[in-house]
């Protein structure tokens, strides 16, 4: 896959991290999926059209999830709940937002719909392109004391 | 000041008026979609509007060409806080006579300055 459809995910993620929850994502190392399936235990996907069509998908484990809702309200939260559901969802639709920003300054225009959230690990999504999966990992830091914590949120996504 | 968030995301209503609040706002009136937030508009008074683009029922934008076609509310300002970035986007909120357009991301002190900009328009 051509590298301009990588570098837009990239500097969305790492853009909204910084932005709305003050901290650095680091980028792991980019992997293939095999599977169809969701990386994390809470997961939006969004579908995108235009020049070109794909789907991205943001996936988190059930702390990173918590820890993003937190984060961004303020209020604790004990388990999946629809508060955290929607703070998903949320984060879904602005790096959606700032990777189609990025793809505009490569000439390719795209919008995007309502995100749907999906809970559980390994459900299997319908990615609407057949290419291959790329997932980028993005590690981020958990515990404010700084005992090294970190959690992972995965951008998965497949464009043509 | 009576302030409207509109936003399909509690989440993103919740950030708001958790920046609202920063600034001593606190009477908050909230609504999912553009079509819920006329029903608001029409029972309460409201000083300022803040909403979201992409929303179910009603998009933001519709939202917004429906208040600047009312003589009743097309003098209140008109925030759109949204995801859509493009230029054409941009262009056509300008267009339909929004007040101040922010991109999520934003940080706390870019709509905080946005807000008191447009307490200060209508002297609140």
């Amino acid at each position: 896959m051509d590298i301009k459809y990588i570098n837009p995910f990239i500097i969305a993620a790492q853009t909204v991290f910084k932005t709305m929850l003050g901290i650095s994502a680091e980028m792991g190392k980019a992997v293939l999926k095999t599977v169809n399936s969701t990386s994390g235990d809470v997961t939006g996907i969004m579908g995108l059209v235009g020049d070109k069509k794909g789907t991205v998908a943001i996936s988190l484990s059930e702390k990173g999830a918590k820890f993003v809702y937190k984060t961004l309200v303020g209020d604790e939260c004990e388990n999946i709940s629809q508060d955290v559901v929607d703070a998903i969802g949320e984060i879904t639709n602005i790096i959606s937002g700032q990777a189609r920003k990025e793809f505009e300054r490569s000439g390719i225009n795209l919008s995007a719909a309502i995100p749907m959230v999906i809970v559980g690990k390994n459900v299997e999504m319908n990615f609407i392109t057949k290419i291959p999966i790329i997932s980028l990992p993005f590690y981020f830091p958990i515990d404010s004391e700084n005992t090294g914590d970190k959690e992972v949120i995965y951008v998965d996504f497949s464009f043509e | 000041m009576n302030v409207l968030v509109v936003d399909d995301f509690a989440t993103m209503r919740k950030i708001i008026k958790n920046v609202l609040k920063q600034i001593g706002i606190e009477s908050v009136f909230e609504a999912e979609n553009g079509k819920m937030a006329l029903d608001v508009l029409k029972k309460e008074a409201i000083d300022l509007i803040i909403s979201d683009w992409i929303m179910p029922e009603m998009t933001g934008i519709d939202f917004l060409k429906a208040c600047k076609s009312s003589e009743e509310i097309k003098n209140i300002p008109f925030l759109m806080v949204t995801a859509e970035a493009q230029k054409g986007c941009i262009m056509e909120a300008i267009k339909s006579g929004v007040d101040n357009y922010i991109v999520k991301p934003f940080t706390p002190d870019k709509l905080q300055a946005a807000i008191e900009k447009a307490k200060a328009r209508i002297g609140k």
